[in-house]
C-alpha cells in the first residue's frame, strides 16, 4: 500500500470520525425528544395510564375501546372530511394561483406571493381571533354582510351551529394553507425547462398540453411534497379546533389530534390518549406511502 | 487554676454558641402556589403579606408562584407528577377536597380546624372543606356568591323592572319569564345566552338550570348527580322554549361578560363582584346583580370558597411552616381582614364589615345569604364539568332534553363511582 493512500484513509477516517462527532448532539436531541418519545407513546398505549397512580396494563383494551368510542369514530370522520377537502383543494387552488403569478413581473409576482404567505406567518391565535370575530353569531362581519345583502333574514352562528362548523374550519385552514405550496410552485414552475416549452409551442401544442405533458411532470416532486405535507398537516388540525370551538357543538368539529389532547391534557387519559396517537401515525403513514406510489416517487 | 477556668468556660461558650446561633437562624423554605382570587394573584400585594407574616416568622422564608385558570392545573400536576408539588396551594374544595384531597395527595387539616374555628367557620363553608369522612382538606380565607346580572337600562325600557324585586335582588321564575318575554318584545332581540363552548363560568349555567324549579345537580350526599331530575329537565324545556334566550355553542362564560358589558345581551348568567370590578371602564350602564329565578323566589346561589391546602411532600418541618403559615394569614385578628380583602370577596366568619364605606361591596354582600349547597365537592368533578356543557351543546343541537341530561348522569355517576 502506497504511503498517499495510507494517508488519504487515514483523513477519510479522521473526517468520518469529525462528521460523526458533530452528528452527536442533534443526534442527542432527536434521539431524547423524538425516538424516545415515539417508543414511550407506543408502550404507553398498551396501559391504563393516568395521573398520580401506577400504570395498569391492559394489552390492546385501549385499541378496542377506541374503535367502539362514538366521539373518536366522529373525530375520525371529520379529520377525513377535513382531509378530503382540504388537500385537493389546497393543491389546485396554489396551483393555479402559481400559474397565473409564476411569470408575472417583479414586483407583482412577490407581491401576491407575500399576500399569500402572510397568513403563515401570522400567528395562529392571531389568525384565529380575527377570524372568531368575523364569524361571531351576534356582530360578526359575514352576518353584517349577509343580513345587508338579503341574503340572511336572521343571524347564523357560524361556529355554534353543527351545519356550518366544521365548514368553517375547512375555510380557515385552506386560507392559512394555501401560503407554502404557492411559494413552492411558483419556484418549481419557474425551473421548468422553457426550451421544453418553446419547442412544444413551436410545434403547435396547446396551452394545456404544455402545462399537462411537459411542466406538470417537472413539478411533479413538488407536487408529492405539498401533497404529504398538506395531508399531514389536515391530520393534524388542533390549534384551530382548540382556539374556535373545543370540538363543539356536540363533538362536531372534533378532530383526533383535539381528542387525543382532551383524553390526554384534561381527563389526564395518557394511556388511551397515546393509543390514538399511534393510530392517527399510522394511518398517516399508510396514506403518505399510497401518495408516494400513487405519484410513482420515491 | 484560674486561668485554665476561664479557658475552659471560653472553650465551652465558643463551641455552645455557634449551635444556637445556628438553631435560631435556621429557615424553613416553602412554596405556594396560588390561582388569580382577586389580587391574589397580584405579586405587589401577596408580597406585602407576605412580608407581614415575615415580620412575625422571620424565620419562614415563602416563595410564591402565581398560576391562571387556563394552565394552572396543568402545572399543578405536572409538578405532583415530579415530585414537585407545591407546600401551599391557595384555591376552592373543588381542587382541593374533591380533586387532590381525594387523590390523597393533601395533608389533613385537622389541627387547625380546632373547635374554636368550627364554632366561626360558617357551617356551609366547613361542610365544604372536607370530605365525606369528615377529613379537611382545606383551610378557608374568602368566599363569594355567584350571581347573575341585568342591564337595568334596557330592562327599564322595556318595562321589565316590574317583574323584579330590586331591593332583595330575587324573581320568581314566573316573573323572569316575563321579563324576558317584554325585554325581547322590546326589540332587544338576544335577551341572554346559554353558553357551552367550553367549561369556563359553568356555575352560571348550572345555577340558572338548578333554580328554575328546584332542582339540585347532586344528591346531598354529593355521591351522585341529580341533573336528570324531573325539576331540571322542565328547566331546559322552558329555556329552550323561550325567544331571546339561545343555547349558545360558539361562547364561553368570558365570551358572555363581553358581550352583556358591550350592550349585545341584557342579562348576564356568568357573573359576580369581580366581574363589575374588572369590567367598570367598558361598561356604559346601570349593572343589576341578581339572584337567580326561582319558582318561590328563595334562590340557592352557587358559590366560591377559596382557601389554603397543603401538599403531603413528606417533610415534617415544611408542613409544620405551611400551617403557621396558613393559621397566620387566616386567624390572625388583623391580617385575616387583610388577607379577606386582598380576595376582593368576604370572610368565611364574622370578622364585621371589611368594606365599611364600600357601597358595591355592600351591595353583593346581600348575596352571601342567598349561598347554597356547596356541591363542587362530589367525586368525577372533572368528567361531570366537562359532560355538562357537552351536554348543553347536544340540547342545542336538538337532541332530546331527557336523553341528553341521561347521558350527562350516565357519565358523570361513573366518573363519581371511579373517584370513590
Amino acid at each position: 500500500m502506497s504511503n498517499s493512500n495510507r494517508m488519504s484513509k487515514a483523513l477519510v477516517r479522521r473526517e468520518t470520525m469529525a462528521g460523526y462527532a458533530f452528528m452527536i448532539p442533534s443526534l442527542i436531541f432527536f434521539l431524547g425528544f423524538v425516538i424516545y418519545p415515539m417508543i414511550q407513546c407506543v408502550i404507553t398505549s398498551f396501559f391504563d395510564s393516568t395521573m398520580n397512580r401506577a400504570d395498569i396494563f391492559v394489552g390492546i383494551g385501549n385499541y378496542v375501546e377506541l374503535f367502539q368510542d362514538s366521539v373518536f369514530l366522529g373525530a375520525l370522520k371529520n379529520t377525513v372530511i377535513i382531509v378530503v377537502v382540504s388537500v385537493p383543494v389546497t393543491c389546485i387552488f396554489s396551483l393555479w394561483v402559481s400559474s397565473v403569478i409564476y411569470n408575472l413581473k417583479e414586483p407583482f409576482c412577490s407581491i401576491f406571493r407575500c399576500i399569500f404567505y402572510l397568513p403563515v406567518v401570522t400567528g395562529s391565535v392571531a389568525v384565529t381571533v380575527v377570524w372568531k370575530w368575523m364569524f361571531n353569531n351576534y356582530y360578526g362581519i359575514f352576518n353584517y354582510v349577509g343580513k345587508s345583502l338579503g341574503i340572511l333574514d336572521k343571524n347564523i352562528n357560524w361556529l355554534g351551529d353543527e351545519r356550518f362548523a366544521l365548514g368553517c374550519i375547512i375555510l380557515i385552514l385552506l386560507t392559512t394553507s394555501v401560503g407554502q405550496p404557492i411559494v413552492l410552485y411558483v419556484s418549481a414552475l419557474n425551473n421548468v425547462d422553457q426550451s421544453l416549452v418553446e419547442a412544444a409551442e413551436v410545434d403547435g401544442a396547446t396551452k394545456f398540453q404544455c402545462f399537462w405533458r411537459i411542466k406538470w411532470p417537472q413539478i411533479m416532486p413538488t407536487t408529492l411534497y405539498i401533497l404529504v405535507i398538506t395531508t399531514i398537516n389536515s391530520f393534524q388540525c388542533f390549534a384551530l379546533i382548540q382556539l374556535l370551538t373545543s370540538g363543539g357543538p356536540n363533538h362536531s368539529t372534533d378532530t383526533i389530534m383535539y381528542y387525543i389532547y382532551y383524553n390526554a391534557f384534561k381527563l389526564y387519559r395518557y394511556g388511551y390518549g397515546n393509543a390514538m396517537g399511534v393510530v392517527l401515525a399510522v394511518i398517516i403513514a399508510v396514506l403518505s406511502g399510497i401518495q408516494f406510489k400513487v405519484t410513482k416517487s420515491d | 487554676m484560674k486561668y485554665r477556668k476561664i479557658m475552659a468556660l471560653a472553650l465551652t461558650a465558643c463551641m455552645v454558641f455557634p449551635v444556637s446561633a445556628f438553631a435560631e437562624s435556621e429557615t424553613t423554605d416553602i412554596t405556594l402556589w396560588t390561582y388569580p382570587v382577586g389580587s391574589w394573584g397580584d405579586s405587589a400585594v401577596v408580597d406585602g403579606l407576605i412580608a407581614n407574616f415575615n415580620e412575625v416568622y422571620p424565620n419562614i422564608n415563602v416563595t410564591v408562584e402565581y398560576l391562571d385558570y387556563t394552565n394552572g392545573d396543568d402545572q399543578v400536576n405536572t409538578a405532583i407528577e415530579g415530585g414537585q408539588a407545591p407546600d401551599i396551594v391557595f384555591e376552592g374544595p373543588e381542587r382541593l377536597v374533591a380533586n387532590w384531597g381525594a387523590k390523597g395527595l393533601m395533608v389533613d387539616l385537622a389541627d387547625l380546624w380546632t373547635d374554636e374555628a368550627k364554632e366561626a367557620i360558617y357551617d356551609s363553608v366547613e361542610a365544604a372543606c372536607q370530605n365525606n369522612e369528615g377529613v379537611f382538606y382545606e383551610y378557608p380565607l374568602c368566599m363569594t356568591a355567584h350571581t347573575m346580572a341585568i342591564n337595568r337600562e334596557i330592562f327599564e325600557a322595556a318595562d321589565a323592572l316590574q317583574y323584579l324585586d330590586e331591593e332583595t335582588r330575587t324573581w320568581t321564575t314566573e316573573n323572569f319569564v316575563k321579563a324576558v318575554e317584554a325585554v325581547y318584545a322590546s326589540g332587544q332581540e338576544n335577551v341572554a345566552a346559554i353558553y357551552c363552548n367550553g367549561q369556563g363560568g359553568d356555575q352560571g349555567t348550572r345555577a340558572l338550570i338548578n333554580n328554575l324549579y328546584g332542582g339540585t345537580f347532586t344528591n346531598a350526599e354529593h355521591t351522585e348527580y341529580t341533573v336528570n331530575s324531573e325539576e331540571n329537565i322542565k328547566a331546559l324545556e322552558l329555556l329552550t322554549s323561550m325567544d331571546g334566550i339561545n343555547i349558545d355553542a360558539s361562547i364561553t362564560g368570558g365570551d358572555e361578560i363581553q358581550l352583556f358589558c358591550n350592550g349585545t345581551l341584557a342579562m348576564a348568567f356568568c357573573w359576580n363582584i369581580a366581574q363589575e370590578v374588572n369590567n367598570a371602564e367598558s361598561i356604559s350602564f346601570d349593572v343589576l346583580p341578581m339572584a337567580f329565578p326561582s319558582e318561590n323566589g328563595e334562590p340557592q346561589l352557587c358559590g366560591g370558597i377559596w382557601g389554603f391546602g397543603i401538599f403531603d411532600n413528606g417533610d415534617e418541618a415544611k408542613i409544620e411552616a405551611a400551617k403557621t403559615f396558613i393559621d397566620f394569614m387566616a386567624n390572625d385578628e388583623t391580617q385575616a381582614v387583610e388577607s379577606v380583602k386582598a380576595s376582593s370577596y368576604w370572610p368565611v366568619k364574622d370578622l364585621g364589615n371589611i368594606y365599611e364605606g364600600d357601597e358595591l361591596k355592600t351591595e353583593y354582600a346581600l348575596f352571601t345569604d342567598y349561598m347554597g349547597d356547596y356541591y363542587q365537592v362530589v367525586g368525577g368533578w372533572a368528567e361531570a364539568r366537562t359532560a355538562w356543557w357537552n351536554m348543553l351543546q347536544q340540547i342545542g343541537s336538538g337532541t332530546d332534553i331527557a336523553t341528553a341530561v341521561e347521558e350527562f348522569a350516565t357519565t358523570a355517576n361513573a366518573a363519581a363511582a371511579a373517584a370513590q
